[in-house]
């Protein structure tokens, strides 16, 4: 316990020194908050309006960019740079290492989280219409499964050049087309094919279920995509690990 | 024997890097891994550790396997790599009681900083210390468990002659009270000044394995530099 402690204090204040964390995990995904704030109608025509369902979709960047970008880039560079054959000389095991960093990540998915809901919340009288514990339970196994694609590309890719590579392929192409930025409804029928294929896709399809409100009969099948996701994911990761 | 190590190879594809070679350590005892450059001793150290793959009859460390048993084994063993790297942004505190909090056991750690000359230089950034303090904490943070063994991959490379004196000093007391030592040196008179016993690698053979008496003797020479350029290969060009 005290070395998980010491882990987390440690690599904690090393990554919330860097930049990248506070730009991405937290500024982009507020800043988008604001912006579809103002120019999402809000009308509801049948059902929820545009930025009703937006908040869905905001509230997963912040977790994208910690688990898929900076979750694997800090254990390629750590690899890169032979931090973690050292630690392999030691009793720590990667279980630990990577449990650590992903906790540390998690922080600031979280203060994005409480960030964009303040800005809907405060600014532009957004209120969630499902239940919150029903959502924050969803929401937390989105994480999960997000995190698991990260840990996974951490753990098994060769180089830092490879671990630049892939995180930027998952994390863009999330970005784009998942409707986490550019809404699922609005994109041409040959776009939401490839679309489905993206476990994000189907991450912000549950959760826009439970921000709304609307009915569960239809939750079943994305989130058995995901939970097969996260399996593959932390499976692979923990056979694959490489130290060095 | 806190070591043990039976007929180990190490291949690389086709090559082969290192060739059964065997050796023991006792507690209280160091011993010199020796060779040119490229002639396996990274590689030995890398495959008694565990972390590269190996062939091998037997190999123990503290009388386990440090492939099956890794957490128990290195609870007991430090590691000084040739190269360490550190995280950017890494104090020096910050670095020790990292280290310390992997461990079960810890030295007394402002003892430890003391005799390596690096009380007073806590806060400072890992990245901001000169060469010789960044390998003296590398040596400091081996020591960080107690262990019963140690391993030093070339551990006074870039360390000034003071420097290197205080260190061997502090691991012969080290070594009276029961310490284990593995160690790779390119300076002779380090390897006078600690090893007990050596062994000098060609191409990944053993061509020498004694103490440094029986060096001198079987080599017909009057100084290790001698014996060891005989033995290594390394004079040739220069005869």
């Amino acid at each position: 316990m005290s070395t998980m402690f010491a882990l987390l204090k440690i690599e904690g204040k090393l990554v919330w020194k860097g930049i990248d964390i506070l730009i991405f995990g937290i500024c982009f995904p507020i800043i988008l908050a604001v912006l579809f704030g103002y120019l999402l109608s809000k009308e509801a025509s049948s059902g929820s309006s545009n930025f009703e369902l937006s908040y869905a979709a905001v509230i997963t960047i912040g977790v994208l960019a910690t688990g898929v970008m900076g979750l694997p880039l800090t254990i390629a560079d750590y690899r890169h740079r032979g931090i973690l054959k050292r630690f392999q000389v030691t009793p720590v095991s990667p279980l630990q290492l990577l449990f650590a960093q992903g906790l540390i990540q998690l922080s600031s998915a979280l203060v994005s989280f409480v960030g964009v809901t303040l800005v809907y919340y405060l600014f532009f009288d957004y209120r969630l219409a499902g239940s919150w514990f029903m959502f924050l339970s969803v929401y937390a196994f989105v994480i999960v499964a997000m995190y698991s694609i990260g840990i996974f590309i951490g753990s098994v890719v060769p180089d830092q050049k490879a671990a630049n590579m892939w995180s930027s392929v998952a994390y863009f192409t999330m970005l784009l087309f998942s409707g986490a930025t550019i809404p699922y409804e609005v994109m041409p029928r040959f776009v939401q094919l490839i679309m489905d294929i993206l476990p994000l896709s189907h991450g912000i399809h549950l959760l826009k279920m439970v921000t709304t409100g609307e009915a569960m009969a239809g939750m079943a099948v994305p989130m058995l995509i995901l939970g097969i996701c996260t399996v593959i994911s932390l499976v692979g990761a923990f056979k694959f690990f490489k130290w060095k | 024997m806190v070591l043990k190590v039976e007929n180990l190879s190490v291949t690389y594809g086709q090559k082969t890097a290192v060739d059964r070679i065997s050796f023991q350590v006792k507690p209280g005892h160091v011993f010199g891994l020796l060779g040119a450059n490229g002639a396996g001793k990274s590689s030995t150290i890398a495959a008694v550790l565990g972390i590269e793959k190996s062939t091998h009859d037997e190999l123990g460390i503290v009388g386990k396997s440090p492939v099956r048993n890794r957490k128990e084994v290195f609870q007991q063993v430090g590691v000084q790599f040739q190269e360490t790297n550190f995280q950017d942004k890494l104090t020096v505190s910050e670095a020790c009681r990292q280290w310390q909090a992997l461990y079960r056991k810890s030295a007394d750690l402002p003892a430890l900083l003391q005799t390596f000359g690096l009380a007073g230089k806590e806060k400072q950034l890992v990245k901001l210390l000169s060469g010789g303090e960044r390998q003296r904490l590398a040596v400091l943070l081996a020591l960080i468990p107690e262990p019963k063994l140690v391993f030093l991959d070339e551990l006074t490379t870039g360390l000034d002659t003071k420097a290197r004196r205080m260190l061997w000093k502090q691991l012969l007391t080290m070594k009276e009270n029961g310490l284990a030592i593995v160690l790779t040196s390119h300076y002779m008179d380090e390897v006078e000044a600690l090893c007990d016993e050596i062994l000098i690698l060609r191409e990944g053979q053993t061509v020498f394995h004694g103490t440094i008496q029986e060096a001198l003797i079987a080599s017909e020479k009057t100084t290790l530099e001698d014996a060891y350029l005989l033995f290594a290969g390394e004079g040739e060009h220069w005869e």
